[in-house]
């Protein structure tokens, strides 16, 4: 096709020979994208968050439904629990001021407690013979739709007052975090079958590291939901830290660290922890570091990072690096294989940064779900 | 478009703690890593609960 002999007249329909309805058929889409681009943006965004929302409905649904169900079969409670349930469903958080930051870390972590044992409270009532296990099990379960609940009522609120005040920029900021929003929303809905099963997910490789550790140690409950186990490796004392298994609880390290270090004072930290892999990174890889390998809220590691500038220990860590949905999930074969190697890298990290008659603190941190100690 | 939903199946990894005899089988509710489960069929050792993984079947 030869292109150097356009003529831009007949092209564009300026020709004398042009008739003036064709030109109409592109001067009229401009006049309207001019006048109407936005709301036409604005309905056609809206067509892409409707579907995700009606996807969060659904999972908001189907979380509270498994919950529902998981508690009758497991607690057979006296009353029907859905009224209750609902009622936990609803409970907000309302984190305290932090115009003045002095002494946030304390208040956060008083509150996001204070929630903890009410929900751990509550639905102990809903059946008093339920084991502790189960107790774990569904407290995570109603977290889960707790979760993808809030997700849903946020999300929805964007977009209808969007819509409501018919502005397409303010649908923007909606449409661009969509994509991870929803990502993570999948995410929780699919762990929903680990935590009924009583699986482990990847988040548990920490404690499935240490665990293993702790078998043939003496244990003793030095938090809330969190034990030690002494032992001996190569001359060094160890004093091995996870959260209770196989229920579903991360435990207090921060609270365990504070005991430990203040009766023992142990020469270093080792945490041994999943982190959150960066795009293109391989899952199931092994890192190590410096510093509180720890996630949540952030109370956790402000307490065990002051405990160890308070006394001067050095805080290691060691990662296995996952999806937020690999965390949060049965565990990947890929990740569970990297276990004895994690073991492996532990001893290695000890014999180099301590000498025979030192200690050391190795924390196995994440949700033990599956995995006793 | 192309993309396969995949299926996770959960397994089971036991390993004798004597022979280190390994057998991977399908997920029972109520097993936990760590656990001893039944005696090994090759020697006078248990099998013990060393793994719970999923891994993905294709559609």
């Amino acid at each position: 096709m030869d292109f150097t002999n356009l003529d831009f007249d007949q092209l564009f329909g300026f020709g004398d020979d042009t008739n003036p309805l064709m030109m109409l058929i592109w001067i009229i889409p401009i006049v309207l994208f001019i006048f109407y681009g936005q709301r036409i943006q604005l309905q056609v965004t809206s067509g892409e968050i409707k579907k995700a929302i009606k996807k969060l409905e659904l999972f908001k649904n189907e979380s509270r439904s498994e919950l529902l169900s998981y508690v009758n079969k497991s607690m057979n409670p006296k009353e029907d629990p859905t009224k209750k349930i609902d009622r936990f469903l609803d409970y907000f958080t309302i984190m305290p001021v932090d115009m003045d930051p002095n002494g946030i870390v304390q208040k956060v972590r008083h509150i996001v407690r204070a929630r903890e044992d009410f929900t751990r409270n509550h639905v102990k009532s809903l059946s008093s013979n339920t084991n502790e296990f189960e107790l774990t099990k569904i407290q995570t379960l109603l977290e889960i739709a707790t979760s993808l609940q809030m997700i849903y009522k946020v999300v929805n609120h964007l977009f209808l007052t969007a819509k409501k005040q018919n502005n397409y920029p303010l649908i923007l900021p909606l449409q661009m975090i969509l994509p991870f929003v929803m990502e993570e929303a999948e995410a929780i809905h699919k762990a929903i079958p680990a935590f009924k099963l009583g699986q482990p997910v990847g988040d548990g490789i920490g404690p499935m590291v240490v665990g293993k550790m702790m078998l043939d140690t003496k244990k003793e409950t030095v938090a809330f939901q969190t034990v030690m186990g002494t032992t001996e490796y190569d001359g060094r004392q160890l004093f091995l830290l996870k959260a209770e298994g196989p229920g579903s609880t991360v435990g207090r390290p921060g609270d365990a660290v504070e005991k430990i270090v203040s009766e023992h004072k142990p020469d270093i930290i080792i945490m041994v922890d999943a982190a959150l892999k960066m795009e293109g990174e391989d899952s199931a890889t092994i890192a190590q570091g410096f510093g509180a390998a720890i996630g949540g809220i952030g109370t956790e590691r402000y307490q065990i990072e002051a405990i160890a500038v308070n006394h001067a220990i050095p805080i290691f860590a060691i990662v296995i690096k996952q999806s937020v949905k690999e965390a949060i999930t049965l565990m990947s074969k890929e990740i569970a294989d990297k276990a004895d190697e994690v073991r492996s890298q532990i001893y290695e990290m000890i014999h180099d940064n301590t000498k025979p008659g030192q200690s050391v603190l190795l924390i196995g941190v994440g949700n033990t779900l599956g995995v006793p100690q | 478009m192309f993309s396969k939903e995949k299926t996770i199946v959960p397994y089971t990894l036991e390993r004798c703690n004597l022979c280190k005899t390994e057998y991977k089988r399908n997920f029972k509710e109520g097993d936990f890593l760590f656990s001893s489960t039944n005696k090994c069929h090759s020697c006078d050792g248990m099998m013990i609960v060393e793994k719970i993984f999923g891994e993905p079947l294709e559609k």
